[in-house]
């Protein structure tokens, strides 16, 4: 204890930064004193003891259960539904249909494209055909199981080259291409292969990741007269808001979303599901909350994926490391529809290395399968795994070090984006220099060790690197941060904290700005209700975006506060510095007032200061930039792969709180083990077109035994004081760029064979072993 | 979600075995297998049966010939952690501990993992396959890369998925079994039901019968074990393929030997190949690549699951050049 300046809700001997005269912008922190700290989630007892209220945990007293009727095969016309039976039996309220009257609304994909809710046309397995709303989730499903549907099954597609091949079933009237080809090109790539010394050239391919957050897709809906309530887990209330308003023909203002808590969204949440206007209608027609949350098997087969795709890349470099052209082709699918993650796989070929002649093409198909949704990064991990493992054969045929031969190719400006703006900052360069030295690159043993009882377990490492194709945020976001008059700070925000410690590093800006207390904060956010809007919390742009207006909110409560104490105090407030919780009058110390006796304050009872996210800086690209570097033993005899360590040097401008920039590049390598090792969808392509593993022992997601305990982070903190005004970029997604090409280039120095397809598991080892047995 | 069943304890090994008998009532022990497969809707359960309450079918004990007892309810993760077991049979202490997962080892039991039912994805799948009294095998030309490489009979190309099994038929176990007509005792060597003899089942169980403990015969002091499965993730998987070693030695060379591999066939699969070619010799590098690359000579591998010819080759070399040196 202090003695009588003692401050309970205020950090004592925390400089508050200066404050702008009003009209003018905050100056970059600089250093900082809160911020960039590792410190705990605000949050971390409430999700931890389970006291946090998911929307899965949200429970009226009259709430019914749904469940949703859906197809089982690929692609089939719905001839009849037959639901006497399910609605005779006990405890269901309600069945709809594509018959129920205000069941017959259009559900909006991607592209324009809509179709009925409940389509009498099923273009994917587990599509809606019916719903049920009963007393129980039991009876939920003896009720589904009761619906007797006649469906007349049509030919399907699994796979997108054979989409494209001619009388493959046309899933949409015409043939199975999304739009036209995706061109990019720039440069002239004929001269830039003939100044080539060695042109390379190689297909690839990645399977289908399939999301699994660890909370279900779901909601609850409930209904007060007209206005619509629904709990979801959600990356973005907002969009969440909209759609279903779009769908049921509703006010914006008549439907409120509310997601504090979500278990997890990867993209997969960044909107409404057809479960939201179903779990409504259900509400609506029974008059009581319903609750429709999916089951693991639903969400694999219906909310999205990282969508599959063949690769193929021609590069051509010079024996000095100098990049002169890539060719790049890929065909993917986002399924039955035309979907959100289908693009961007040529981003990092486009991007991340200076070299004046590229051309790329993406052609996007229809097949019969499951509709993406963006997934973490989308594109870029599959353009990482075909243009890094490129660069990894390229320096070897030059016989350059990998990391060099990145070195030598830093781009300084974006030679992707419209005209070509100068990066406000890159770290690339430092990402793969303070990333090879806290591996020990430059010692990495020369020749591969060995161990096992016969020699037969290899040691290998690789490296690659990374650009995310976003990551500075933008506008639009209004931040409301209210001073209470005892001094504590209620912070209002529309974004979603996904799990990635949002909340946290926004109560960190408020603790920064105003010198409250961390725990005399209190946030309120992700309620279309009650919180200003907010984009989908998505694309790594959370912080960036939120960071600055949640400052510009603080500062605007401190210019407030200045103008009211400067009366109190009868000076001008361009005199006033906030110290310790005092309303100080500079060069004077002793000339103070408490921030809460402040008169005027006082009087109002409430002080509310409003942020908003400024314009990004023009004609600037601002970009996170990666580079990871791993070390795995392969046992050549079984096909086994142990990845031993990882260390990940990341520049997502000032790093905001390092236990959470930590928690972001684990949970991205682990992720990105699973992309390399162990994911992948298995659809019956051959016989039914069905799905093979959709639960949790079938489709493989990395364990922890899977992901190294020796896993290091370096932090690149390089404060990016152009971009905005917290200077942060984003971090959540660059994460999981390089991790699988890293990976695999290991591989690739431990046995001396290149595996071009994910997932690399003891069967695609094996399988090749066997190949090159039968080729003698 | 769960269909609509009874629930019945039973206070005795009598009155589990009369419940058992009775139509469309099925055993719970652990309930890792029941569980799963009530949802998944593989089977119906009109009542289930919960032996939880017999205490005498748990914990392992040593016979008065010099074996080990080792009852059908004790879990999977006290065989893992058993002195006894690891003592002298390392091979099962091996098996039981790459068993699923903790949470799984410690909830199921020894009768549960040797009767379990097939991870094969179309039967566990809403598909009306062979096993389960449909018409044909969805697998035989679907995606079989999980699937066996001998022994399908061309009707059904499951793999029996138990770790434990093949330790189990590789140390010459028996299971005893209780049932309506009394007890019985079946070596685990015939405790297995190819496709061939019946598609529609894994063991011999009849209804209303109940493994009740599974006997050890007592282990020479020469007698080593070992088991090893790769899959396709470090834990909480079955295997891809898996090799249950037990070989007699004298001195140096192999006396007798018991090779049976899991993940290869519907039932754990004797490669009597290689136990044919080892004994009698010393385990030397000749040795084991003739020996390795024998256990697949006969395999019949189908569209998807060739890798297995080489990952068997390369895991019996590694298996039989570690058991060697212990």
């Amino acid at each position: 204890m202090k003695g009588k300046n003692e401050q309970i809700y205020y950090e004592s001997g925390l400089p508050v930064p200066e404050t702008p005269e009003p009209g003018h912008q905050p100056k970059p922190w600089g250093k900082t004193h809160v911020v960039g700290k590792p410190l705990p989630r605000i949050d971390a007892y409430q999700r931890v003891s389970g006291a946090a209220v998911y929307p899965s945990d949200v429970t009226f007293p009259d709430m019914l259960y749904g469940a949703i009727l859906r197809c089982p095969h690929p692609h089939a016309r719905v001839e009849s539904v037959d639901t006497s039976d399910a609605e005779r039996m006990p405890g269901v309220f309600a069945v709809i249909t594509g018959k129920t009257p205000e069941a017959n609304v259009k559900w909006p994909y991607q592209n324009g494209v809509k179709t009925k809710l409940f389509d009498p046309i099923c273009r994917f397995e587990g599509e809606a055909v019916a719903a049920v709303a009963a007393d129980t989730p039991y009876r939920a499903w003896d009720a589904v199981r009761a619906i007797r549907v006649s469906y007349r099954v049509l030919p399907f597609v699994s796979d997108e080259k054979k989409a494209l091949e001619a009388g493959a079933p046309a899933i949409h009237g015409k043939d199975n291409r999304v739009g036209k080809p995706e061109v990019y090109q720039r440069g002239d790539l004929k001269k830039g292969f003939s100044e080539a010394d060695v042109v390379l050239e190689e297909s690839y391919r990645t399977e289908c990741e399939l999301h699994t957050p660890m909370e279900l897709h779901g909601c609850v809906a409930k209904w007060d007269g007209d206005l619509l309530t629904i709990w979801e887990s959600s990356q973005g209330v907002y969009a969440v808001q909209s759609t279903i308003a779009e769908v049921l023909g509703m006010p914006l203002a008549k439907v409120r979303v509310i997601g504090h808590y979500m278990g997890g969204g990867f993209g997969s949440k960044l909107e409404a599901g057809k479960y939201t206007a179903i779990a409504s209608l259900l509400a609506s027609r029974t008059g009581r909350p319903v609750k429709l949350f999916l089951t693991r098997e639903e969400t694999y087969l219906t909310v999205g994926n990282r969508p599959p795709g063949y690769m193929k890349l021609k590069a051509g470099v010079k024996k000095d490391g100098t990049l002169t052209a890539f060719e790049f082709e890929s065909v993917v699918t986002g399924g039955a529809y035309p979907a959100r993650g289908t693009g961007l796989v040529d981003w990092v070929v486009r991007e991340l290395y200076t070299c004046p002649n590229v051309r790329t093409q993406r052609i996007d198909t229809f097949t019969n399968t499951g509709v993406a949704r963006p997934f973490r990064a989308p594109g870029h991990p599959q353009g990482a795994w075909a243009l890094e493992q490129m660069m990894d054969a390229l320096a070897e045929k030059i016989g350059m070090d990998p990391v060099e031969l990145r070195l030598k190719n830093i781009p300084s400006f974006s030679q992707a984006q419209p005209g070509n703006p100068p990066y406000t900052t890159t770290g690339l360069k430092q990402c793969l220099q303070k990333g090879a030295e806290a591996f020990g690159w430059k010692t990495k043993p020369k020749v591969k060790s060995s161990s096992g009882e016969t020699g037969h377990i290899r040691t290998g490492v690789g490296m690659a690197a990374g650009v995310w194709f976003v990551g500075g945020g933008s506008p639009p976001s209004t931040i409301i941060v209210k001073l209470f008059s005892d001094g504590s700070v209620n912070l209002n925000m529309g974004a979603s904290d996904l799990g990635t410690g949002t909340k946290t590093v926004m109560a960190m800006v408020v603790c920064e700005e105003l010198g409250v207390k961390l725990d005399k904060i209190q946030i309120e956010n992700a309620d279309t209700g009650t919180t200003q809007f907010a984009t989908p919390s998505g694309g790594s742009k959370t912080v960036p975006t939120e960071s600055p207006a949640v400052r510009a909110a603080a500062v605007d409560v401190k210019q407030q506060l200045l103008k009211m104490a400067a009366a109190d105090l009868k000076t001008d407030a361009s005199k006033l510095a906030i110290v310790d919780g005092d309303v100080i009058v500079s060069g004077n110390p002793a000339k103070k007032i408490k921030i809460t006796k402040i008169s005027a304050f006082k009087n109002r009872g409430v002080l509310i200061g409003v942020g908003y996210r400024g314009p990004n800086p023009p004609n600037r690209a601002i970009n996170p930039f990666a580079a990871q570097f791993c070390e795995v033993k392969v046992n050549t005899k079984t096909g086994e792969v142990e990845v031993v360590r990882f260390v990940a040097a990341h520049d997502s401008g000032r790093v905001m709180n390092l236990l959470t920039y930590e928690n972001q590049v684990f949970g991205g390598i682990t992720m990105g083990i699973g992309f390399a090792l162990t994911e992948a969808r298995v659809l019956d392509a051959g016989q039914t077109g069905k799905m093979c593993n959709r639960n949790w022992h079938d489709y493989k997601l990395p364990t922890a035994l899977d992901v190294p305990a020796d896993m290091t982070a370096v932090p690149i903190d390089m404060p990016d004081d152009e971009a905005n005004s917290t200077g942060a970029k984003g971090l959540g997604e660059p994460v999981t760029i390089p991790t699988a090409a890293a990976i695999a280039n290991a591989i690739y120095n431990a046995t001396g064979v290149r595996f071009t397809a994910t997932p690399i598991t003891p069967i695609s080892i094996c399988r090749l072993a066997a190949e090159q047995g039968r080729k003698g | 979600m769960l269909p609509q069943f009874s629930y019945v304890r039973a206070s005795s090994l009598r009155e589990a075995v009369k419940h058992l008998s009775n139509q469309g009532a099925r055993l719970h022990a652990g309930g890792t297998d029941l569980l799963g497969c009530l949802r998944e809707g593989i089977f119906q359960a009109d009542t289930v049966v919960s032996i939880s309450r017999l205490d005498k079918l748990r914990g392992i004990n040593e016979t008065l010939d010099g074996g080990l007892r080792i009852g059908s309810l004790t879990t999977v993760s006290e065989v893992a952690k058993s002195d006894v077991v690891s003592d002298r049979f390392p091979g099962l202490s091996q098996a039981a501990s790459q068993v699923a997962s903790p949470q799984l080892r410690n909830q199921g039991t020894v009768g549960g993992n040797i009767c379990q039912k097939p991870r094969c994805w179309y039967y566990r799948g809403e598909l009306h396959c062979l096993r389960k009294g449909g018409d044909m095998c969805y697998a035989l030309a679907g995606e079989n890369q999980y699937h066996c490489i001998f022994g399908s009979d061309n009707k059904c190309c499951i793999v029996y998925p138990s770790d434990m099994a093949p330790v189990l038929v590789a140390l010459d176990a028996e299971a005893r079994i209780s049932g309506p007509g009394g007890d019985r005792v079946v070596p685990m060597g015939k405790f297995y039901v190819l496709p061939g003899d019946n598609v529609e089942k894994e063991t011999v169980l009849e209804p209303g019968e109940i493994v009740t403990e599974v006997l050890l015969p007592r282990a020479s002091k020469n007698l080593r074990s070992s088991y090893r499965k790769v899959r396709a993730r470090r834990t909480w998987d079955f295997a891809l393929a898996g090799v249950a070693l037990a070989i007699l030695f004298e001195g140096d060379k192999v006396k007798g030997a018991r090779v049976v591999l899991s993940g290869a066939a519907p039932i754990p699969w004797r490669a009597k190949e290689v136990e044919e070619i080892i004994t009698g010799q010393r385990l030397d590098a000749k040795t084991i690549a003739k020996a390795s690359g024998a256990s697949v000579k006969n395999a019949e591998p189908l569209e998807h699951n060739g890798y297995k010819i080489p990952l068997f080759i390369g895991l019996l070399e590694e298996q039989l050049a570690a058991i060697a040196k212990t």
